[in-house]
């Protein structure tokens, strides 16, 4: 065997003395090479961790959000949901209704529905109002009875004045027209003169101007109408007719062709008080006789009879107290001519209101005076009421009450009365 | 005779010349031929005030909705003898508070004894709460408190007072309730605690 020689030893030593470093820095490099990819593989963790959570976002958004599509059809939705609040007509019911419990001195007590009294607006835009009230009301045969309390047409010419036309409340006196619904009126009944065929008119058919402006810092508010004006009553009495009131209902018909002019001018010179004055004049005439056997002898040659109605109302409202009046007189001509040829005759009628809501309560007082003047006893009466109400909302009232009643002894004029009413205004 | 023929030819006359001066107006006044131009909120509390109480217990503002306000505003045209404009006030009031109240989240943390300076209580007081409470703070309508009565409403904490003026609040055996912000939906926090100072500061003992 041939040993290498001293220069190939030398060769080797320094190869091995080249390489042992080399060899070193390789695992060196190898370390670094692994912390690296260590990291690496942490960074993609991390980074395939935020991934998956943005993903999860992305999803939520996803889910919680809508497609312009989607966006579109709820717009069409929404729309339709919404299109009642911008049409051209609006259709709206209101009125009132009471129930209701009496009892008279003279007479049994006994349940009653009272009436039921729809009240139907359709109005297009703010240029023309349709306005009709219904009258739903139980008789004592228990027949349900319907009448049409007014229907009218209303024209909004500008801001100070409508035209109505139709079967309208008469605007004489503020009781009819505004104060007889029973949500409204604090007392279970209608003061004597002032319910139908009193003294006061109730309805008539015709055409209004009606409406209000302000006078420097007052304010008022008008009426004025003619219409076909009311019809007259007679009753037998001592072999003959004899003039015995006023329809207060208008008629759908002028029998007589006389027309009936009239107005109300009020005038509120400071908050809380109005103070109104009423006229009406014009002719009436008999239309319908029924004599004492039920017969109806025909009509010739009736005369029309003057027709003239003066009112005065006022109301005065301070918080909680109220002080209410008024006063209607309706005067009718003689007769000389005709089968009902009579005297004519005077039916006044007047009443003052009181009613305090008393503080931090749900009660209210009322006290109320009424004095009905005919010319005939037995229509004559005069009357205390008191009431307490109790305040459900401030259209829901219940109400019990008492009339004194002074009248011809024995009618139904002279009958003391309790009332306990429930009215609900809607 | 004579007294008719005076009245016919008084009321004639008055028809004619209510005619002859009002027609002309309608084009000034705006509201014909269109829904109502928006009316005045301001206004209308006080139409609302002054006006229904004097036949009718006076309704909430919230048992309507706002097309059912309008009919019957206009229904109340005709029997009350509103003008148009009060009318469209009205209407603006009515609607702006019938509004479901959202409740409060202002925290009242020191007592409210002044303004903030960015408001003026006395212009919000006269703006928006002076039609139902009145120039002398005691109550115009049934229900009202009394806010010079030493135990009543002003007796209340700061923060119990401004819950009340952000929600709405119903008085004890009032038959309605004041509208949150009084119904004027513009109040901002800073007007409802200057208005809440001056309350104090002008009827507060």
């Amino acid at each position: 065997m041939k040993y290498p020689g001293k220069f190939t030893r030398r060769v080797l030593a320094v190869a091995i003395t080249l390489v042992l470093p080399m060899t070193a820095s390789a695992d060196a490099d190898y370390d670094a090479l692994k912390k690296q990819v260590e990291q690496l593989q942490r960074q993609l963790q991390q980074v395939q961790e935020a991934l998956k959570r943005q993903e999860a976002k992305v999803n939520e958004v996803k889910e919680n959000s809508v497609t312009r599509v989607e966006a579109k059809a709820l717009e069409n939705e929404v729309n339709a949901a919404s299109e009642w609040k911008d049409p051209n007509t609006l259709i709206h019911m209101a009125g009132y209704a009471d129930v209701g419990y009496s009892s008279g001195s003279n007479q049994d007590g006994s349940f009653n529905v009272g009436s039921f009294s729809p009240i139907f607006h359709f109005q297009y835009k703010d240029k023309v109002m349709l306005e009709s009230e219904l009258e739903f009301e139980v008789g004592e045969d228990g027949e349900t009875e319907v009448g049409m309390e007014y229907m009218t047409i209303d024209w909004f010419v500008n801001d100070y004045m409508a035209i109505v036309g139709g079967k309208f409340l008469s605007p004489v006196g503020q009781f009819r027209q505004n104060l007889h619904p029973s949500w409204i009126n604090k007392l279970p009944s209608a003061p004597p003169g002032f319910g139908h065929d009193g003294a006061a008119p109730v309805s008539d058919a015709g055409l209004q101007v009606r409406g209000g402006f302000p006078i420097g810092n007052m304010r008022s508010n008008y009426a004025v109408f003619v219409s076909n004006g009311p019809e007259l009553i007679t009753g037998w009495e001592d072999g003959e007719f004899e003039l015995d009131g006023i329809k207060a209902e208008g008629t759908g018909t002028d029998r007589d062709g006389e027309k009936v002019w009239g107005g109300r001018f009020a005038i509120l010179p400071m908050n809380g008080l109005e103070v109104g004055m009423s006229v009406a004049t014009g002719k009436a005439t008999v239309t319908g006789i029924e004599d004492d056997t039920g017969t109806a002898p025909g009509l010739m040659g009736e005369q029309a009879r003057d027709y003239d109605v003066f009112g005065f109302d006022a109301i005065w409202q301070y918080k909680s107290f109220a002080l209410r009046g008024e006063y209607v007189k309706s005067k009718v001509g003689g007769a000389i001519t005709g089968a009902t040829a009579s005297d004519g005759g005077e039916w006044k009628t007047w009443y003052a209101q009181a009613s305090y809501l008393f503080p931090t309560t749900k009660f209210e007082g009322v006290i109320r005076y009424a004095n009905f003047d005919t010319p005939h006893a037995s229509q004559d009466q005069k009357q205390w009421a008191l009431g307490l109400n109790y305040l459900f909302a401030s259209n829901i009232i219940g109400k019990i009450a008492f009339e004194s009643n002074e009248g011809q002894t024995g009618s139904s004029t002279d009958d003391d009365r309790w009332f306990i009413q429930m009215a609900y205004g809607f | 005779m004579k007294t008719s023929l005076f009245i016919k030819i008084g009321l004639s006359t008055a028809i004619l010349t209510l005619s002859g001066l009002l027609l002309p107006l309608s084009g000034s006044a705006g509201s014909v031929g269109d829904q109502p131009a928006v009316g005045d909120y301001s206004r209308g509390a006080k139409v609302w005030s002054n006006n229904c109480g004097r036949c009718h217990n006076i309704r909430d503002a919230r048992e309507l909705r706002d097309d059912q306000w309008f009919s019957t505003a206009f229904h109340m045209r005709i029997r009350g003898g509103l003008t148009g404009q009060e009318t469209r006030d009205t209407i603006a009031f009515l609607t702006a508070s019938n509004k479901p109240a959202r409740k409060s989240i202002i925290t009242v943390k020191a007592p409210i004894s002044s303004g903030t300076g960015k408001s003026d209580g006395q212009v919000t007081y006269n703006k928006t709460c002076i039609a139902c409470h009145g120039g002398n703070g005691k109550g115009t309508l049934p229900g009202a408190p009394d806010f010079t009565n030493p135990k009543g409403a002003l007796s209340k904490s700061d923060a119990v007072l401004i819950k009340h003026i952000t929600e709405g609040f119903q008085s004890p055996g009032s038959p309605m309730a004041m509208p949150a912000k009084g119904g004027n939906t513009d109040l901002t926090v800073e007007d409802m605690r200057a208005v809440l100072a001056y309350l104090r500061k002008q009827f507060g003992k």
